[in-house]
Formats: structure tokens, C-alpha cells, sequence
């Protein structure tokens, strides 16, 4: 049945994405309501979340953060990103991609009009919405239910349709700007960039005083204007209608532009847009430093994702160091009452929560794991390498298969060392612009003493690819790295054995915010690495290559 | 000429799935040796054997007297290489492409390998992504010839080239002959190799049913030969002959076509004790041979037993 009809095939595909984004994003959405619930025990409590929420005011509109709906409404806000990034994947890959592998040409030379496909394809994906949006709305009543929300069912459907609306908007715009682009890739950065900008228009309003019609420019204010987790604030009937147009109006616009220009090619901008013609060249790039050596090759690639990733943790960490003591009072008297929030930041940072170095060590708990995942996202660029068979002609070369494996892990470890050297520089330079006494010690150890977790990871990641395959060995890696999260972030409130605590790669990062680099710990994690990255090398020197 | 490959028994199978089984041959340095074979028969497996991507689980495969696996460092030093299915770094130019395998091969004659990009014609500033089939495969060919290697082991080369790149590709293949280079290539392109190749290999089901030069394999062959007459002749007259697989009586008896196996001298001499109008002989390509090992149910290892008497 599924192999039917476009619809129901391309259906059939995101079966998968469907459950995993939907459940996925439906626990990001519960996830605050579990913690909601213990922050506000005390009227002081709630009364300083609802105060420490106005800080974040940027972040997200502070309605009724002291519920249950509403703070997870409010939690949301810049997770906007991250439940997007699925519909503008999507939206680029859907013809785009297609169109890449040249799948399209064989679908496209049956006897079916190119309009039926493309609009099957794109109703395909709004149902995928659809339903992951009603995965989210019951989670979220369940997640209600629990913890107490005082809202209904219909609210927590309408919820997720809300947040299926805006995802339609980005995967049809995505949609839409794939039609110019030659490839799939460029569509999707694209999206994500703009994404990101309509992010930045709609918390303008809430910073800015009088800019609200520049918020108004961005998808997002629209969905913002319902909270149907919130009763008393409710839904804005006319902003979900006008986001079901926008996203029909993108959707189709890029459908209709599809049916027009040729397969493989591009809608023609104007003749002022475009670039200038290329000139054909016989030419070699002799004194391309990038591709002296495998290593020099691997650190040409991974350069640009290095220094996104270095942006993100760098600004993060230069972020929180700066921003600590402007919180200090609020939270203060958050933490004075909520015991659970207290206790929370007490087990990440190791110290006091109470002063600005605890909250701020509790903080840089959260580097390592983005460190963590950048190293992931390598691993499964190496493993894809493989598969897809771009080793081959390198391993045909006169290159030792270890070393090509040493040489892509020795760029891995460069980008690592940048970024938290890089991450150092930004939160001394924070640290000297808010005035904030930080130990220079310790805060090298807090930011250099990630490396290790993240070459662990990698390391693991490329033994794992010896066997595995890359979709099974980054869901591999991704389940180790958030086992060890939960074991770290939850294990001691749980009060789980000092034996479970050790399996976390995290438990050896300590906190070295506080209490200086544990050299015990780092050259233990290092050995291992260096264990387990001599086995992903021998395994990789007997094994069969991929064809 | 001593063997530049030796392959004796090699084995490799993929779990339950057939690779190849017991597959033996030699390739003599200087020659350039034809492997053919339909898909799935088990050419990409020795090619891929031979170039120590995948391990044999047993026999041996020697290249220049070195073990294929445990000295394949020394090997490729030797070997000019095209897989099957060629994948480079899509982002990269096909300049940068070439210059990067010219530094993981120690350096290039730059002067040669801007040579072989003029007679290709390739434009190099364009992105792997962007480039045709056929420029990809451009691309994959210069970067298996520019360092002038000992020994090219090339699988299924032209498959995407224009019959004009085809023909450079000949010349490129026969000049690598010519400077007594060897050249190992796997085609399905069957008048490629019966133009370029002095020995052919023909695997089926992952095992080898012919091996012998081109000339060799073509001569145990079937082939055809038409009589015409200026008077009927009875059929019965050639059915008995030396060479003879069968006879067909055309045009009412004023023709015969015979189907023959071997030598056609009792055919000449029978023919000529009557009036003849025409005698044509129908030449079989490779193809035909080709076409033959795969419809007939032949057992392989008798075959290749008979070719090695």
C-alpha cells in the first residue's frame, strides 16, 4: 500500500522522522514542565522565576511562566532553531534532493504529470507535520496531566498544530528557495540562515521598545501570538490562519516554479543577480596548502563547520560569563527558594550555588557536551566518507590505511583544541569586559579540559565505523552522549551509585570551574581515548572498504 | 615476459552472498589484459581484491611478486587505479582534485599531468559536483595515469566517456602498451577490448570460464560461412565435414549457410568441386564469444582446462 502513490511513498520515507522529531520534540516540550514543577514549591519561588524569566525576556514572551504550559511555551523560544531544522531539511531535500541523486528523472519519466508529483510530495510532508504536531500536542497533555497543567486536550493539540504551522512555513520556504539553488545543501543553509534572522526580527519588540512592526516581518511573532498552552492567553485564530497561508502560499509558489524550469535546473534570476559567467580553466591550484596531505585535506574540510561550532560554544561560554553578574540578584533569591534549583546547579557546578562562579560552573557543564557533539557530527562525516566510497580512490594512493585514519582524527583534534582555546579567549575577554574575578587557572581548565571528552568521543565514534554503518554508528554515539548527560545531570539528585556516576565521561570533567584540572582524570580520559583510537585504527586497517 | 599479477585461487565471498571462488590467473607485464564479465560476476571483487580494499579469504594475489595485502603500501606505489564507481570530495574542484592526489602520491610530473588535462580537455575549475558523468570520469582517468604507473588496473574505465574521449582513452591505453607499462581493465565494452587487449579473462558466477590471448579465445569460436551456387547443391554434401556444427539450405538449395567450429579447409574443398557464385565468412566479435559464455550452459572449469591444453 505504501508504495501506492508519491504521497504515500514519500510518506513511507519520513515514517521514521515522523516518530523520532515528533517524540523528540514533544519531550523538548515536556521537559521544562517536569522542571517547572519543582522550581515554583514556595509563592517566593514562583515569584522570582516570573522576575528571572523577565531577564530573558529576549528569549521569549514571559507569560505565565509560573504554569506548567506557560513556562514550557516560554522554554521554547530560541528551541525554535532546533524544531525547524526537520521541515527545513525536508523542504530543501524534497525535489532538490531528489533532483541530486537523480532519482527525480526516473520518477519524473513516468507517465505522471510533474505538477501531481510535486504536489504529492509536498502534501506528504504537510501530513508529516501534521501528525509529528499531534504527537507534540499529546505529549504535551500528557506532560499536563503529570505535572499538573491546567490545560485541556484541544489546547495541547492546537499547540502542536501551532508548531506544525510554523515548521510548514519554514519547509516551504525551503522548498521555495531550492527551486534557485543548483543543490540541496545551499537551500537548506540558506533557510537556516534566514530562519535565524526571522528568530533575531521577532525578539527585536521585546528588547526595543516602539520596533514591534519589525517583529512583525518574522513568521515566528505570528506563531508567538498563541500560547494555547497558556488558557487565559489563549489562540489567535487569524495569526494560525495566516501562517497556514504563508506556508501554503510558500509551498505552492515553489511547486509552481518547479513544474516550470528544468529538472536539474534553476528558476534564471535576473540578469543583474546573477554571477558573473565563469571562465573555463585548465589551471591547478599548485600551491593549495589544503591538499598537501591527508591531515592538511581534513582540516580544509572540517575549517568551516569548526568555526560555526567554535562560534556557537565560544559565544555561549563568553555569553554566561558575561551575563552572571547582571543576573545575580534574581537569582540569588531564585535559588534561596528552590531547593530543587539550588540543588540542580549544586550537583552540575560542585560548589555553591549561591555565588556567581557556582551558577557559572553549573553553566560550563554545558560545553562539554556541545563540544561532544561537534565531535560526532565528524565522526559521521568520516563514516559517510566511507560508505558512500570517497575513501577509496585515497586508500588506492600510497597512504597507509592508519594514517589516513590518524591524519582525519589529528584535524579533529586540531578543530577541538581551537575551539577551546578560542572558547578561552572569549570568556577571559567576557570576564575583563563585565568585571567579573574569574581564577585564570581554572577557567583554562573549564574550557581546555573539554578536549578530552571530545576526542573520546570521536575516538569511540571511529571504532564504532568499523562495524557500523554511518546512520547506526552516529545513533550509537548520540545515545552515549546523552546517556552520559542524564547519568551526570540527574544521577546524583537520583542518588545513583558513585559507580554509575563514573560510566559519564562527564564525571571526569568534574568541575574544573571551581576546583582546578583533576590531571588524574584528564590523562585518564586521554589514555583511554588513545586505547580505544589504536582499536578503531587496527579495525580499520582490516577491514573491508566499503564499496 | 615474467607475470606482473599472479592470482591463484583467490577467494572472497560477503556473508551468504557469492563473491568469487577459486579465481587463477596471470597477467604478463607488458600486456594489456581484458577482464570480462556481466554485473555481479565477480570482476569488481578481484579488482578490489587486487588493490587490497577488501581481503581475500584465501589464495593469493601477488602484484609484481608482492602480497596484495600485507605489502599493498609497495603495491600502489606500482598501481594507477579507477574503481568501478568513482566518488571524490564533491566540493572540490577536479583541479584541486588531481593536485591532492599528486601530494598523496609524493608528487607528479606537473608538465605530464597538465598534458593529459589538455588532451582531455577538462575544465579543472569546476566542483566535482558540478562536473558531467563524463568529466567526472575524466577526471577519475587522469588521476590513475598521471604518474606514469608500472601497472593500471582500470574498472570499467570509459563506461560515460563520448565515443571521441573513448578513442583518446585507446590511445592513452596503447601508448601505456606501447612503453611496456601493463594495463588490467574490465569492460563490458567488448570492442574496446578486442581493440586494446592481447589477453582476455572472461569471469561468470564469480569464477573464471576463459582465459587466453584475444586471438586465442576468438579462434575456438563459433563463426559462420554462406555458399552461394550457380546450381542447386544437396546439404548432405557438407553435413559430414570436418568443422561443420550444422548446415542451413537457403535460396532452395542454391545457397548454404554453415555453422562451423575450426579449421573451413574440407568446407573450401568441397565447395570448389562445384559452380560458386559467392562464399562470404561472418567474422564474430568478441561480443558474440561473450554472449555465448553466457547463454550456454557450459561448466566453467572444463573450459578453461580445454583453453589450457
Amino acid at each position: 500500500m505504501w508504495l501506492s502513490s508519491v504521497f504515500l511513498k514519500t510518506l513511507r520515507d519520513y515514517r521514521i522522522a515522523i516518530l523520532g522529531w515528533g517524540i523528540g520534540m514533544g519531550l523538548v516540550v515536556v521537559s521544562p514542565m517536569a522542571s517547572v514543577s519543582a522550581l515554583v514549591t514556595t509563592p517566593q519561588a514562583r515569584q522570582q522565576l516570573v522576575s528571572l524569566a523577565a531577564t530573558f525576556a529576549w528569549n521569549a514572551d514571559p507569560v505565565a511562566v509560573d504554569t506548567i504550559g506557560g513556562y514550557a511555551t516560554f522554554k521554547i523560544g530560541i528551541f525554535m532553531f532546533l524544531i525547524a531544522i526537520w521541515p527545513l531539511l525536508a523542504g530543501s531535500r524534497m525535489l532538490r534532493g531528489e533532483e541530486d541523486r537523480g532519482s527525480l528523472d526516473v520518477l519524473l519519466s513516468l507517465p505522471r504529470p510533474r505538477l501531481n508529483v510535486a504536489v504529492e510530495k509536498l502534501a506528504a510532508m504537510w501530513t508529516a507535520l501534521l501528525v509529528m504536531g499531534v504527537l507534540i500536542g499529546l505529549l504535551a497533555f500528557a506532560g499536563g496531566k503529570k505535572f499538573g497543567g491546567d490545560f485541556g486536550f484541544g489546547d495541547a493539540l492546537l499547540f502542536g498544530l501551532n508548531l506544525a504551522l510554523i515548521c510548514a512555513v519554514f519547509g516551504g520556504l525551503a522548498l521555495l528557495i531550492s527551486q534557485f539553488t543548483q543543490e540541496r545543501g545551499p537551500a537548506a543553509g540558506w533557510t537556516a540562515g534566514l530562519l535565524l534572522v526571522f528568530i533575531v526580527l521577532d525578539m527585536v519588540h521585546r528588547v526595543v521598545a516602539n520596533s514591534e512592526w519589525i517583529s512583525r516581518l518574522s513568521p515566528i511573532y505570528y506563531y508567538n501570538l498563541s500560547k494555547p498552552l497558556v488558557p487565559s492567553y489563549g489562540v489567535n485564530a487569524g495569526a494560525m490562519v495566516g501562517l497556514l497561508v504563508l506556508a501554503a502560499i510558500l509551498g505552492i509558489a515553489g511547486v509552481w516554479l518547479f513544474v516550470r524550469r528544468d529538472v536539474g535546473g534553476t528558476v534564471p534570476l535576473p540578469r543583474w543577480l546573477r554571477l558573473p559567467e565563469r571562465q573555463a580553466s585548465r589551471a591547478l591550484p599548485v600551491g593549495d596548502w589544503s591538499l598537501r596531505s591527508v591531515y592538511a585535506r581534513s582540516m580544509g574540510m572540517i575549517a568551516m563547520p569548526t568555526f560555526w561550532w567554535t562560534l556557537g560554544i565560544a559565544g555561549f561560554a563568553g555569553w554566561m560569563v558575561y551575563v552572571v553578574q547582571l543576573m545575580e540578584a534574581r537569582l540569588s533569591s531564585l535559588l534561596s527558594s528552590s531547593p530543587a534549583f539550588t540543588a540542580l546547579i549544586k550537583n552540575l557546578g560542585g560548589g555553591n550555588a549561591g555565588v556567581n562562579a557556582g551558577f557559572l560552573s553549573a553553566m560550563f557543564f554545558f560545553l562539554p557536551l556541545l563540544l561532544m557533539a561537534f565531535a560526532v557530527t565528524q565522526v559521521s562525516s568520516w563514516s559517510a566518507d566511507e560508505q558512500e566510497g570517497r575513501l577509496e580512490l585515497v586508500l588506492a594512493a600510497p597512504q597507509a590505511r592508519v594514517w589516513v585514519l590518524l591524519g582525519r582524527f589529528a584535524a579533529l583534534g586540531t578543530a577541538t583544541v581551537a575551539i577551546g582555546v578560542v572558547t578561552l579567549i572569549a570568556s577571559a575577554g567576557a570576564a575583563a569586559a563585565a568585571g567579573l574575578n574569574i581564577d585564570g587557572g581554572n577557567l583554562a581548565a573549564a574550557t581546555l579540559g573539554m578536549i578530552p571528552l571530545g576526542l573520546l568521543i570521536a575516538a569511540i565514534g571511529y571504532l564504532a565505523s568499523g562495524w557500523l554503518r554511518t546512520a547506526a554508528d552516529t545513533g550509537l554515539l548520540s545515545f552515549v552522549l546523552a546517556a552520559w548527560f542524564f547519568i551526570s545531570f540527574i544521577g546524583p539528585e537520583l542518588t545513583l551509585p558513585d559507580a554509575t556516576l563514573r560510566l559519564s565521561a562527564f564525571y571526569y570533567y568534574g568541575t574544573p570551574l571551581l576546583h582546578g584540572l583533576q590531571v588524574t582524570s584528564v590523562l585518564g580520559v586521554l589514555a583511554v581515548t588513545a586505547v580505544v583510537l589504536g582499536l578503531g585504527a587496527l579495525r580499520f586497517a582490516n577491514k573491508d572498504i566499503a564499496a | 615476459m615474467a607475470a606482473i599479477i599472479e592470482v591463484e585461487n583467490l577467494t572472497k565471498s560477503y556473508g551468504s552472498k557469492r563473491g568469487i571462488a577459486d579465481v587463477s590467473f596471470q597477467v604478463q607485464e607488458g600486456e594489456v589484459f581484458g577482464f570480462l564479465g556481466p554485473n555481479g560476476a565477480g570482476k569488481t571483487t578481484t579488482i578490489r581484491t587486487l588493490m587490497a580494499l577488501i581481503r581475500a579469504e584465501s589464495g593469493t594475489a601477488l602484484i609484481a611478486g608482492l602480497d596484495c595485502w600485507k605489502q599493498s603500501l609497495e603495491i600502489k606505489r606500482l598501481v594507477g587505479y579507477i574503481p568501478g564507481e568513482p566518488a571524490l570530495d564533491p566540493n572540490l574542484t577536479g583541479g584541486q582534485i588531481l593536485e591532492y592526489f599528486a601530494h598523496l602520491r609524493g608528487g607528479v610530473d606537473q608538465a605530464y599531468l597538465k598534458q593529459l588535462i589538455d588532451r582531455f580537455e577538462l575544465d579543472t575549475s569546476r566542483k566535482f559536483r558540478q562536473y558531467s558523468t563524463g568529466n567526472k570520469r575524466k577526471v577519475v582517468l587522469i588521476q590513475a595515469f598521471m604518474h606514469r604507473p608500472r601497472l593500471l588496473i582500470l574498472d570499467e574505465p570509459t563506461s560515460g566517456l563520448d565515443p571521441l574521449n573513448q578513442q583518446e582513452f585507446d590511445h592513452m591505453v596503447l601508448e601505456a602498451r606501447d612503453e611496456g607499462r601493463t594495463v588490467f581493465l574490465s569492460s563490458h565494452v567488448l570492442s574496446e577490448v578486442e581493440k586494446t587487449c592481447t589477453s582476455v579473462g572472461i569471469i561468470r558466477d564469480g569464477t573464471l570460464v576463459r582465459i587466453g590471448d584475444v586471438a586465442e579465445v576468438k579462434a575456438i569460436k563459433r563463426y559462420e560461412i554462406t555458399i552461394t551456387f550457380a546450381n542447386p547443391v544437396p546439404a548432405e554434401v557438407f553435413k559430414t565435414l570436418d568443422g561443420v556444427a550444422d548446415v542451413e539450405t537457403l535460396d532452395h538449395g542454391h545457397a548454404v549457410r554453415l555453422a562451423m567450429q575450426g579449421s573451413a579447409d574440407a568446407v573450401i574443398k568441397a565447395a570448389a568441386n562445384y559452380s560458386v557464385v559467392s562464399l562470404t565468412s561472418y567474422e564474430p566479435s568478441l561480443e558474440d564469444i561473450f554472449l555465448r559464455y553466457y547463454e550456454d550452459d557450459v561448466a566453467p572449469v572444463k573450459e578453461v582446462q580445454s583453453v589450457a591444453k
